[in-house]
């Protein structure tokens, strides 16, 4: 369904209850370098446990950040702290230049979208687009004009008289999001707001939601558990663990560069392969040794991180750099074979490494056949040995 | 780490009212329920001159071999129909739930219609059945029905759909693929029974068996009526109070009636807690026809359902026979209750003010409370003391609540005293006997919503009243019609609360059927008990056809998809 291309005004029509809020064309930014949104070292207790752990971010304005973690690492907790609904036990938030650490949710400025969507059944489309319009005692015209707007612009007019329970999922996505653009919010948060939907439909949504973003210029906090889609959508990722922050950084950062063994575990598929310092630039790993860009003591024990990818495989045995490898195991994974290879030399260590499916086809790859593997020192990403992590 | 205290801290007006919600419901179970159990608990630690004196009473009270005699007989009449209630119900939940008996509605519907009628009616009826010149006296081998077992009959009689509800929940909740494991395993059907349904069932026994045990030992009316001679405590805690305005000792009494109930009220918790709850990928488990198992049990339900449309029927033909058992002849003379001793049709339409005004009154206050305990994201530490507050009306037998009211508004220091002898002190003590069942099913409504429209709501700087009114009710209204018929029957058919606190101006039909008994005027009795069963059978049927039209009406978004 094909986004309307009605741009909406970027604050809601008479607003005369509250201070004015979100960017206002005619208002200068209160300062253009101030991050919109602030969290300074926040943290978030449940009795004994720590849910959120001391975390700081700074959200520019107009940025689409994803805050990326396995489930139970705090990313909702920390998103109920941005709103009010279940306030910080340490730190401070600002936004716009704001602090409304101690703002009851009401008073601060965002709008919400669940996993659960939190649509009302009882209520028709439009009824719930229009449910935070309607208590700002405009009149009835403004609000229907502005209802129909907020349905173009999500591409649902034609279903505003329908109830919830008659809505797809996709449908219901939708209307959950026009109803928290309906204050026209400075702050869109949206807690994985599409992991209820089919696959295909998820697809779909991500591209949506992105470029609806992108058009109204609205600063969005969203929350998923999937890399993929915080990869696709995000212009930051914020990767998140066990109630911290593990790093912050662009997609192409967060998967080419894993600040830690978390990430590079968590996003992506990654070899990890215990080794030791061989030498400055050179590791160890059983019997072979691999250049790679490393800096220790030689004897130290590292943990090397690969991307399958980057495991580049020739059927030339004799080639003079790389590890003779046998094929173990092999899994069709659709455009690529994933490889696990082994060999004497590596002692119990196995490496994963994807092969275009035509190239297998042309080898008429087997189990049994031995390849030679070449890794670039750039892939190698280099860990201290502490287990922590992956 | 910086600990920041940031500006004023805002507090909106919103969350203003709700923190005052909060605060005045506190109040509001303080004075109705907290301040005359404390009332009583210090009155029966006091002499006759308001001195403290310890548990000397209480010495007194066991001193007493006429006293003491009653406790133990309670526990024997309430130990004997809890075992009868337990097993039989079992039963036909049994029938009803895991065979496929014929006429499994009409078994449920007559199984549960004595929850319409007051607990005087099996009573009357047993009367007309084992007394004197009952129909078929001779069955009790010249054993007299005055006294235990006629106790023990009526009790069975009016807490059997208690017991029956419980189980009829406990066995619904079958998985079917244990059944499908137990038969592939080639299980006998008696050890497929004793080793899947009996386990799954213990909780729902143990729940309906403590459950009758305290009905029946709080229970007045059915002793009042057919105890005869043999003194029970519910009956002990009347005389005291009304027949000798021996308040001091009527609390004792009321306090050694409180304490089994409050037992059994703390065990059934525990128990539920740790009622394991199916598990969401259980399949329903649908019985398969087996006439060695399904006709022997059409015939058990047979004989219970005959048993209790018995009794029911016998009062209504008592109601409307002339002079039984000389003139046999059909009248409604027996109904023209202005005629009659300690009858009076002003009772029936009082009856019927209360009813209406504790559904009314009695589901705004538990919805709204309920409602403040669930959604109000302040003062976790209230929410939770008004909650085991809500409980506590479970735990305290009518009778005592209803002395515990006489102790505390009729004290003339009393600010409240105005309130004695009106209908509004009925009313108010009416939705404090049945708080817990009325606030346990809202906080149930409750908790079905989806827990993110709140902040749905803020997010769109939405008032909490504005949600509520806008959602939350709409979303509840079958829950919240549910409720008030629960309150209007039983504010229809309760007595013992309420037979301490009426007034000449306030007298009930419950507390009429009692008073025309004592007169000897049973006939009018029956013909009272008759008037309330159908009323209350009547507005029940309407309430069964009108809400359904009526949601469908209101509520076009239940119907799920119009396309
Ligand atoms: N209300 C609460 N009380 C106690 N613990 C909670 C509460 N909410 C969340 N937690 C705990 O905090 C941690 C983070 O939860 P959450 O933020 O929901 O994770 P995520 O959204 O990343 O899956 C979990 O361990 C969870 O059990
Ligand atoms: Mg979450």
């Amino acid at each position: 369904m094909p986004m309307s291309a009605t741009e909406l005004p970027p604050h809601a029509p008479s607003d005369t209850h509250d201070a004015p809020r979100g960017p206002h064309p005619l208002r200068a930014p209160v300062a253009a370098a101030t991050p919109y949104l602030r969290l300074h070292n926040l943290s978030k207790r449940f009795g004994s446990s720590v849910a959120v752990d001391d975390v700081s971010l700074d959200i520019e304005r107009g940025e689409f950040v994803c805050i990326l973690g396995p489930s139970g690492c705090g990313k909702t907790t920390l998103l109920r702290a941005i709103c009010g609904l279940d306030p910080q036990s340490f730190g401070r938030i600002e936004q716009d230049g704001r602090d409304i650490s101690q703002l009851p949710p009401a008073a601060r400025d965002f709008g919400i979208v669940f996993q659960s969507y939190a649509l009302f059944p009882n209520l028709t489309v439009a009824q719930n687009v229009a449910f935070g319009l309607e208590n700002r005692r405009q009149p009835r015209a403004a609000v229907r004009s502005r209802v129909a707007e907020l349905l173009e612009l999500v591409g649902l007019q034609a279903l505003a008289g329908r109830f919830p329970s008659e809505l797809s999922g996709g449908q219901q996505q939708r209307v959950a999001l026009a109803r928290a653009l309906a204050l026209a919010p400075g702050l869109l948060l949206l807690d994985e707001p599409l992991s209820a939907l089919d696959a295909r439909v998820r697809v779909h949504l991500r591209h949506e939601i992105r470029a609806l973003q992108r058009r109204l210029g609205l600063t969005t906090l969203m929350i998923t558990h999937d890399q993929e889609e915080a990869i696709t959508m995000a212009d930051r990722i914020v990767v998140m663990n066990r109630g911290r922050i593990e790093q912050i950084g662009t997609p192409e950062a967060i998967y080419c560069e894993p600040a830690t063994p978390f990430v590079a575990g968590f996003v992506g598929t990654m070899n990890f392969i215990d080794a030791e310092v061989d030498a400055i630039g050179r590791a160890r790993i059983g019997e072979v040794a691999l250049d790679c860009t490393v800096e220790a003591f030689p004897g130290t024990p590292v943990r090397l991180a690969v991307r399958p990818e980057d495991v580049l495989l020739s059927t030339d045995e004799d080639a003079l750099h790389g590890i003779a490898v046998e094929v173990r195991a092999l899994e069709f994974l659709g455009p690529v074979l994933r490889l696990t290879l082994g060999d004497a030399a590596l002692g119990a260590r196995v490496l994963y490494a994807d092969l275009p499916a035509a190239q297998a086809r042309q080898w008429g790859l087997s189990l049994g056949v031995r390849l030679m593997a070449t890794i670039e020192p750039t892939a190698i990403r280099v860990f201290p040995h502490d287990g922590a992590g992956a | 780490m910086s600990a920041v205290l940031g500006p004023v801290v805002t507090r909106d007006a919103n969350a203003f009212w709700l923190r005052a919600g909060l605060w005045l419901l506190l109040a509001y179970l303080g004075v109705t329920l907290l301040l005359p159990l404390y009332a009583l608990l210090s009155r029966s630690v006091e002499d006759a001159a308001g001195h403290f004196i310890g548990l000397a009473n209480f010495a007194e009270y066991l001193s007493r071999p006429a006293l003491r005699a009653s406790l133990g007989n309670s526990l024997l009449v309430a130990g004997l129909t809890t075992l009868i209630v337990t097993a039989t119900a079992f039963v036909y939940a049994y029938a009803l739930t895991r065979s496929c008996i014929p006429a499994r509605g009409a078994f449920r519907l007559v199984a549960l219609s004595p929850l319409l009628a007051p607990s005087l009616l099996p009573a009357i009826a047993l009367v007309y059945l084992f007394g004197r010149q009952g129909v078929i006296r001779d069955w009790l081998f010249g054993e007299p029905i005055y006294g235990p077992i006629g106790i023990v009959i009526g009790s069975c009689f009016w807490t059997f759909p208690h017991a029956l509800t419980i189980l009829l929940i406990a066995l619904a909740g079958a998985d079917g693929r244990l059944y499908e494991a137990a038969t592939a395993l080639g299980s006998s059907h008696w050890r497929t029974f004793r080793t899947v349904t009996l386990p799954g069932a213990k909780y729902g026994l143990i729940s309906a068996a403590l459950v009758t045990f305290t009905l029946t030992l709080t229970d007045f009316g059915v002793p009042k009526v057919i105890g005869g001679d043999y003194p029970v405590l519910a009956t002990d805690v009347y005389k005291q109070v009304v027949g000798q305005q021996n308040f001091r000792m009527g609390a004792v009494v009321a306090i050694v009636l409180l304490l089994p109930a409050l037992a059994a009220f703390i065990l059934e918790r525990r128990i539920g807690r740790h009622h394991s709850a199916l598990s969401s990928r259980a399949q329903p488990y649908l019985p398969t026809p087996r006439p060695a198992r399904d006709w022997p049990l059409f015939a058990c339900c047979s004989l219970l359902a005959v048993a209790l449309l018995g009794i029911l029927g016998m009062a209504v033909y008592a109601s409307l026979v002339r002079l039984w058992p000389y003139d046999l002849t059909l009248t409604l003379a027996n109904y023209n209750f202005d005629l009659r001793d300690g009858g009076s049709w002003l009772a029936y339409r009082n009856s019927l003010w209360l009813a209406t005004l504790t559904a009314l009154a009695g589901t705004t206050l538990v919805f709204l409370g309920a409602w403040l305990c669930e959604k109000v994201p302040a003062l976790p530490w209230l929410r939770g003391l008004i909650h085991m507050l809500a409980l506590l009306p479970m735990a305290v037998p009518g009778l005592v609540l209803g002395i515990a009211y006489i102790l505390f508004f009729n004290h003339p220091g009393n600010p409240l005293h105005g309130l004695y002898g009106t209908l509004a002190i009925l009313v108010i003590a009416t939705v404090a006997h049945f708080y817990t069942v009325g606030h346990l099913g809202a906080v149930t409504a409750l908790r079905q919503l989806d827990p993110e429209y709140e902040a749905v709501g803020a997010s769109l700087r939405t008032p909490a009243w504005r949600l509520l009114g806008r959602v939350t009710l709409p979303l509840c209204l079958p829950a919240l019609l549910d409720l008030a018929m629960y309150f209007f029957v039983n504010a229809l058919t309760t007595v013992s609360a309420v037979v301490f606190l009426y007034s000449p101006d306030t007298v009930l039909a419950a507390v009429a059927i009692l008073n025309m008994d004592d007169a000897g005027d049973v006939a009018g009795a029956a013909a009272m008990a008759v008037m309330i069963f159908l009323t209350a059978a009547m507005v029940r049927t309407l309430y069964a056809q009108l809400s359904a039209r009526l949601l469908r009406r209101l509520q076009p978004w239940r119907a799920g998809s119009r396309a």
